[in-house]
Parts: structure tokens; C-alpha cells; sequence
């Protein structure tokens, strides 16, 4: 997260402080409308709960762990409640994880203007248009594998009752890359949808058959890339997963 | 006007030959258009010439060059250039040098002038509404007179790339059919084999080591929305998937089979020296503008990197010019300071075009409610500007898989004509209802109805969040092949200004939009 990166040194001291209990405590998740606060550079993204408003995080580019919602729809935030300065008029969430909830919800349309007395507290690490000649997060180049060949396996996350998306490519291209090195002979893929307990109590599942539907599609845009070779085992799990983000997910076993 | 440019002066006998060659018939039935020979050079299928290294050609906003690098090439027995078809077409017939090796409706309308709507290009499989509609009659032709438009006709539902029909993620209806093509028991939906007219703009043939390169955005999954790549049938290789509005040839040479079959009606299979002819010239040809109205050259030795088909064939394919370092379209120090020799307008124009420039890569706006933009991890609304959708390097084209929803075709936003009680105008362009299917996600933007006069990528995906989307052409030679969009909905430069204007609420100023205008037009 472009916040946690920059403020990593703060926020140090007071990590190390929390105890699990307070964690869970601090834990929210709530569906409401995203609000977007221009700011003198970029946007800065925020939700209300319960009458108080958090901050997201901000717009950078399709590098970045973070990518804001959207107006015109809810969106559901899981993250913990820190005690950290406010930015952008929103508390800091610790672990964001915002997901687009796929229905239209037009009434969701606040776009607040700059105001002098928001600026972000740091540097965006991606100005509201050209780079500085990088994108704004990098990422490792994947090692090269020796043999023995290992199984290794992978995991998607999705966005709540979501299929595969702009952010997927990465995952999938590190599958096939595995693959094809170590000259996989099968492809294990599991699929899951998820639950959440929203702080209100109330349980928001996905929706049903979507288990089936993410491990069938993941195996086809495998093969529908190349990557013929390796029989593919293709199971799922339909009961609701009860828990984070997480388990949003499908699980790819890649075997020598 | 203006000084033609010493270098275009010398070339100014290839130029007379060709044009001579091209303009024999009709010059015996309009003696007044011959006069014009010289600053519209049409070229005619089977014209026999050495396409000379550079030509120059005049337009409304100064003049524009095609550079052949390498070794001359002969156009006679060149599968480009020769009629191979039944109808008397080339690809050259659409594909024309003067007009950025796109086709301009000036070109068109001065065509149907000159051979009394005879030309090959008004051949009715595609040049006109409709095959159905009388031939020679310029009502049959409206859409490619008065906009441009070719008839592109594709089956319903669509294929996979091994021939295997897609389970589209909606239905689909005719609204409208003013040509009457998407109702026709022979062409239409209802038809035994169901086919989709939309209509559409020849795209540049030109520069196309960045239309076609293996670099930054090129991986076995798409960007945008995770889906495999086309890959190459020949290497396997992914694609930049950024030919043709709709991205449905991944290759140079898949798509030339079609347009073989297609735009020429050539019976059989190009033959592997035709399509290595047709390969070799697509890759050796560059074009831009090279000079511009009161600005003078575009080209000179130290001038802007950004400018003319020379720079274009030295620049770096498929790189992200989104940024400081390297620039979208690079502008240099060249121009920053006055030069001894420039006139006052010269250096007024020069710093026009430097502004217009600063617009397009720095002027934000908020961009809303674009698929395949505003889902790729910007968010929505995202506050950027020009470049952010038009990043790739020396063309303004997106890197990779450039399709996008704009607003050119799908409603609200597309050119319509006002519906009431005190116009008879009618509306040219056909209209569908696009109705996703229950149990595949809503559009995120347009929900499960979608009015649109052509899907775009989605008549090949089936995707209902492909609805509309258009892959973007080439910021190249634009003064020299109006109108604008896949659809010809913008007339003008200016009128595709305002089309952004309106769509995303920039409220530019006059000033900005002569500046991105004149800049535009400078590329
Ligand atoms: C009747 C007019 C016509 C003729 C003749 C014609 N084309 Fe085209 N060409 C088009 C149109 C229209 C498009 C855009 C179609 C679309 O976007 O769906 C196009 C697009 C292209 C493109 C894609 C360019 C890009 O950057 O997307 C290439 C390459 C091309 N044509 C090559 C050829 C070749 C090679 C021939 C001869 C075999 C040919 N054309 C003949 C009208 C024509
Ligand atoms: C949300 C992404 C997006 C943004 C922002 C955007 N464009 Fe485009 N642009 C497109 C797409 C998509 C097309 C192709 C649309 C079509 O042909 O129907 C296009 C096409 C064009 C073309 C090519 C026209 C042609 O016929 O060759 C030009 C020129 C252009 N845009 C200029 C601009 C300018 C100037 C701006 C800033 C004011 C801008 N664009 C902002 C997506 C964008």
C-alpha cells in the first residue's frame, strides 16, 4: 500500500504495540458509497461508517496493491482501524482491502473539491498524470528454478463476487511461467467464494455456484493462453468461506 | 499558402507520374479536376511506379510525407497495389498515401465526383449502406459519402480463433436499421447466417512497427480484464492486440487474408509472395505530417524528435511515453527559444503547438465512466489527463490491447440525431440493443441495457463489458484523413475536441483548444 510505504517509520512503534485482541477489535468491515476528495495532486479515496470517515487510500497508476473504487457503486472496506493522523480528513485503515460491489448504486456520487486544509502528508508515488519515468510500485522478477522441481502453488484473490480482472495477469503469468519451467505435468486448481461479517453483524456471502465458476475459468485462461500440456485437476468448494479478503479465492497447485 | 519544402520540390516528378497515371479517366470526363491533380495524388489500383523514398502531399493544414525506407518498390504486380480482386479494388484503393495511408471523405466525395460514383471503392459489398440498395445512386452510399464509413460485416454469434462459436454474454437487437443491412434475410441477424453490419473508418496503414511490436504491455493475458492473448497462429506468440477497432486479427498477415476476401472479393488464398509484398511494404511505410500552415517545417534537423515519418522510423516501438522522461510525443529543446531565422508567426504557431502539447500530457481532467480505464486500477472518476488513455510512445495509442470505451459509439454519449416532432432528419447509423444476459455481471458503468450503433470488441468477445469499446488508431497524419473515431462521428479536429469536452466535462478554453488543435494536427 502506497501508505503503509511511506509511512512505514510511523507507524513502526505503534504496529508493534497491538495485540491480537485489539486487532480483532479494531477490525471493520462495512459496505457504504466511496467518497473521492481531489486534493492539490491526486485524489485522495474515503468511506463512511457509522458516522465517521476513513480514508482508503489514493489514486497512483495499475502498479499499485491499491486501486481505489468506483462512484456509481458501494464499495465493501475490510481493514483495521489505526490510531494514526488523519489524511485527507479520513482515519487511516491499516490492511485495506476494497472491493467494487458489482450492483449499480447511482446515488454514490460525492466528489468533494480540494481544499487547502487536505494535502496528503507525503509524496504520491505517481502524479495525477505522467510518471516520472517509472510506474509507481515494482515488483521482484521471479527467480529462476533449479531442479529437483518442487510443487508450488499459487494463489488469486478476488474482488467480492468478481471473476478474473485487470489485476490477475500477474498471478496467471507467474503460473505459466512456473509451469513451463519446470515442464509442470499437472495443474491442481481449487476455487472458493467467501463470506464476510460486516462489523454490523450481518453476513454478506457471494454469491452461489461462484467456487465452480472462478476454478473453471482460471484452468481456461491457462489453456486458453498456451499452457496445454499439464493435465488439469479442476475441483471447488462451494460452502461459503466465513472470514477476511482471503478467502476470495481459488488455490493453483502446479506439480512436476 | 505555403513554401513547399525544398526536399518535397525534388520528389515532385514521382509525384506528376504517378498522378498522371491515376488521373488519365477522369481527366477526359472532368477537365476541372485534372487542375487539382497536383495537390491530391489518387492513387489508382494498378498504377505503375517506383514508390519513391519520400512523397509530399498538401492538406488543409500543410503537408504530410510518406517515407518508404529502404529500397524503392515497384507497385506493378505489387499485391498491394494491383487489383487482385473481382471488383477492382486494392488495398491501396482505401489505403491512399495522400491521405496518411488512411482514406479521407474529402477523397471520397472528390472520387464520386470524378467518376461519377464508378470507383472500385463504391463496389457494393462494402462501400455501399447496404448490397441490397441500388447501385450509383448516392443515397446508397450516404454512410461512406457523407462519414467515411466502410460496411464491416461480422457473424453472430462470434467464433473463437479455432472456428468454435462463443457463448456471448448477451443477446443483441436491432434497434434501427437505416441501412437496412441488420434486417436483410440475406445479410442480417435473422439471416441462416446470422451477421452484424457496423460501419467504420479505415485505419492507417502506416508506422506499423507500433501497432504491431512485442514490447511493454505484451504477455499471454490481457491487461484490462485477465482474458488469454490472441496469439500469432504462426509463432504462438502473444499479440499487441491493437489492429483494427476491434482488435480481431492479431497478425499483419491474418488480417490481409480478410481484407483480401473481403474489401477486394479476391476469391482464394494470397499466395506467400503476395503477402510477403503486402508485409514488407505495410513495414517499410511511415507517415506523419511534415510541415505546417505558418509553423513552416516540422522537420528540420534539430526540430522536435516527436515530428515526421523519419522520426517515426527511428523511434522506439512499444514503449510507454506516459511519463518526464521520454514523452508521448517528444517535443525536444529545439523549439523552446527563438530562432534568428523564424518570422514572428512561425515562432507564434511554434509555440502554439508546444502548448497544445503541454495539454495533452499535463492538463487533468476527471475521466469517468470508461471501461477498460477506469477499472484498471485508477478508480472512478480518476483525475489524469490526454496521455494516461494515449501513452504509447511516437503513436498516442494505449501500449497494449487498446480498447476502450470512450463514448464514440455506446449511448449517451454518440452522435445522434435529435429525435422530435419539428426535424425529418434521420438518424444514418444503425442502432442496437445490447441486453446482458442474467447471471454475467452488469456493465459497470451502463448496467444490463446498452444502446449502442456498434460493440465494438464485444461482436468478437461476446463480453457484455466490451460493449462499445474501440481500439484506439494512431495520433498520426490526422490532418490528412478526416473525419475522426471508428465511426467518422468527429468532422474536424475540432469537433473531436469537443467531443472530449463534453464527454468528460474539461471546459477547456479557446486558447486550449486552438493550442491542442494545432498540435493535433502537427503529428
Ligand atoms: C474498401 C476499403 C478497404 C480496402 C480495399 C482495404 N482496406 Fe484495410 N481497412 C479498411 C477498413 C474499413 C479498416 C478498419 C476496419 C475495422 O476497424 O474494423 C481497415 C484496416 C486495415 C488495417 C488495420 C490498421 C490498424 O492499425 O488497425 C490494415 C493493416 C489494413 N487495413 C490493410 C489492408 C490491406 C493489406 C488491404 C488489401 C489486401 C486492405 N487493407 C484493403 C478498409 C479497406
Ligand atoms: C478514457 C480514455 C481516453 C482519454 C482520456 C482520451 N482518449 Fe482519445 N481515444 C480513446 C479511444 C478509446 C479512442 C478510439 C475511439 C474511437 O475510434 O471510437 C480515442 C481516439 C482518439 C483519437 C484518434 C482519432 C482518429 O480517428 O484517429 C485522437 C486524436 C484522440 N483520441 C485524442 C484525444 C485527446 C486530445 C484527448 C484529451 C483531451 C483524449 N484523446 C483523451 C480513449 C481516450
Amino acid at each position: 500500500m502506497e501508505r503503509a510505504v511511506v509511512l512505514r517509520g510511523l507507524l513502526l512503534a505503534s504496529l508493534a504495540l497491538h495485540s491480537a485482541a485489539s486487532a480483532a477489535e479494531d477490525h471493520l468491515a462495512f459496505v457504504s458509497c466511496p467518497i473521492v476528495r481531489d486534493t492539490k495532486t491526486v485524489p485522495c479515496w474515503l468511506a463512511e461508517h457509522e458516522g465517521e470517515t476513513y480514508y482508503l487510500g489514493i489514486q497512483t497508476d495499475v502498479s499499485a496493491p491499491f486501486s481505489p473504487p468506483s462512484l456509481g457503486h458501494k464499495v465493501l472496506v475490510e481493514g483495521e482501524k489505526t490510531d494514526e493522523p488523519r489524511i485527507c480528513g479520513g482515519i487511516p485503515l491499516r490492511n485495506v482491502i476494497v472491493s467494487v460491489m458489482p450492483e449499480r448504486a447511482d446515488y454514490c456520487q460525492t466528489l468533494l473539491m480540494a481544499e487547502d486544509r487536505y494535502t496528503l502528508p507525503f509524496e504520491s508515488p505517481r502524479p495525477p498524470g505522467p510518471s516520472r519515468g517509472r510506474l509507481a510500485f515494482s515488483f521482484p522478477e521471479p527467480e529462476k528454478v533449479m531442479p529437483p522441481y518442487k510443487s508450488r502453488s499459487f494463489q488469486l484473490r478476488y474482488d467480492f463476487d468478481g471473476t478474473v480482472g485487470f489485476r490477475h495477469p500477474r498471478s496467471l503469468v507467474a503460473v505459466m511461467e512456473y509451469a513451463s519451467q519446470i515442464n509442470a505435468r499437472s495443474i491442481v486448481i481449487k476455487g472458493y467464494r467467501g463470506r464476510t461479517i460486516l462489523s454490523n453483524g450481518e453476513a454478506l456471502t457471494e454469491r452461489e455456484g461462484l467456487a465452480e465458476l472462478r476454478a473453471k475459468e482460471a484452468a481456461n485462461l491457462l489453456q486458453g493462453a498456451g499452457l496445454t500440456s499439464p493435465e488439469y485437476v479442476v475441483t471447488w468448494d462451494d460452502e461459503p468461506q466465513t472470514g477476511d479478503a482471503s478467502q476470495r479465492r481459488i488455490e493453483i497447485s502446479v506439480d512436476p | 499558402m505555403f513554401r513547399r519544402l525544398p526536399g518535397a520540390v525534388l520528389l515532385g516528378s514521382a509525384l506528376v507520374f504517378g498522378a498522371g497515371v491515376a488521373f488519365q479517366v477522369s481527366a477526359q470526363s472532368e477537365p476541372e479536376i485534372a487542375a487539382r491533380a497536383g495537390e491530391r495524388e489518387w492513387w489508382s489500383p494498378g498504377i505503375d511506379m517506383t514508390v519513391p523514398e519520400m512523397l509530399t502531399y498538401s492538406n488543409s493544414w500543410g503537408e504530410l510525407s510518406i517515407y518508404t525506407e529502404g529500397a524503392p518498390i515497384a507497385t506493378k504486380g505489387h499485391a498491394f497495389f494491383e487489383p487482385i480482386g473481382a471488383n477492382g479494388r486494392a488495398c491501396v484503393s482505401c489505403h491512399q498515401p495522400a491521405d496518411g495511408m488512411g482514406l479521407s471523405v474529402a477523397s471520397i466525395q472528390q472520387r464520386w465526383k470524378e467518376t461519377k460514383g464508378k470507383d472500385p471503392i463504391f463496389a457494393m459489398v462494402d462501400g455501399a449502406n447496404c448490397p441490397t440498395l441500388p447501385p450509383g445512386d448516392a443515397a446508397s452510399h450516404s454512410l461512406l459519402l457523407n462519414r467515411g464509413l466502410f460496411r464491416i460485416s461480422l457473424p453472430w454469434p462470434p467464433r473463437d480463433p479455432n472456428g468454435k462459436a462463443i457463448d456471448p454474454e448477451f443477446t443483441i437487437e436491432v434497434v434501427r436499421d437505416p441501412t437496412g443491412c441488420n434486417t436483410d434475410a440475406r445479410y442480417g441477424l435473422t439471416s441462416d447466417q446470422p451477421r452484424i453490419s457496423v460501419y467504420r473508418r479505415p485505419r492507417p496503414v502506416a508506422n506499423v512497427k507500433y501497432t504491431t511490436h512485442q514490447n511493454f504491455g505484451v504477455s499471454p493475458f490481457i491487461g484490462k480484464n485477465g482474458l488469454p492473448t490472441a496469439r500469432d497462429p504462426e509463432t504462438g506468440r502473444p499479440t499487441s492486440m491493437n489492429l483494427m477497432s476491434d482488435a480481431r486479427f492479431p497478425t499483419l498477415k491474418v488480417q490481409m487474408r480478410d481484407a483480401a476476401a473481403t474489401h477486394l472479393e479476391f476469391k482464394g488464398r494470397l499466395t506467400a509472395r503476395q503477402m510477403s509484398q503486402i508485409e514488407d511494404f505495410e513495414r517499410r511505410v511511415y507517415a506523419a505530417q511534415v510541415s505546417l500552415v505558418q509553423a513552416g517545417s516540422l522537420v528540420e534537423p534539430d526540430g522536435p524528435p516527436a515530428f515526421g515519418p523519419r522520426n517515426l522510423a527511428r523511434g522506439e516501438a512499444g514503449v510507454l511515453g506516459n511519463n518526464t522522461t521520454r514523452f508521448v510525443f517528444p517535443m525536444g529543446d529545439a523549439w523552446k527559444v527563438a530562432k534568428p531565422s523564424e518570422t514572428p508567426e512561425q515562432r507564434a504557431k511554434r509555440e502554439a503547438i508546444l502548448r497544445g502539447q503541454d495539454i495533452f500530457m499535463f492538463r487533468t481532467f476527471w475521466i469517468r465512466d470508461s471501461m477498460h480505464l477506469n477499472t484498471v486500477g485508477l478508480g472512478n472518476p480518476t483525475k489524469r489527463t490526454c496521455a494516461t488513455c494515449h501513452g504509447m510512445h511516437m503513436t498516442g495509442m494505449d501500449a497494449a490491447n487498446g480498447w476502450m470505451d470512450l463514448g464514440t459509439t455506446n449511448l449517451p454519449w454518440a452522435k445522434e440525431v435529435p429525435v422530435n416532432p419539428w426535424t425529418d432528419k434521420k438518424a444514418e447509423m444503425p442502432l442496437f440493443k445490447v441486453t446482458c444476459k442474467a447471471g454475467v455481471p452488469a456493465h459497470p458503468y451502463l448496467g444490463r441495457i446498452i444502446y449502442t450503433q456498434d460493440p465494438g470488441r464485444a461482436l468478437i468477445s461476446g463480453k457484455c463489458n466490451d460493449v462499445g469499446t474501440i481500439v484506439m488508431q494512431q495520433f498520426r497524419a490526422l490532418a490528412s484523413r478526416a473525419p475522426y473515431f471508428s465511426n467518422g462521428s468527429a468532422a474536424s479536429i475540432r469537433e473531436l475536441i469537443d467531443f472530449y469536452d463534453r464527454r468528460y466535462n474539461i471546459q477547456f478554453t479557446e486558447q486550449e483548444r486552438l493550442d491542442l488543435e494545432i498540435f493535433l494536427a502537427s503529428l
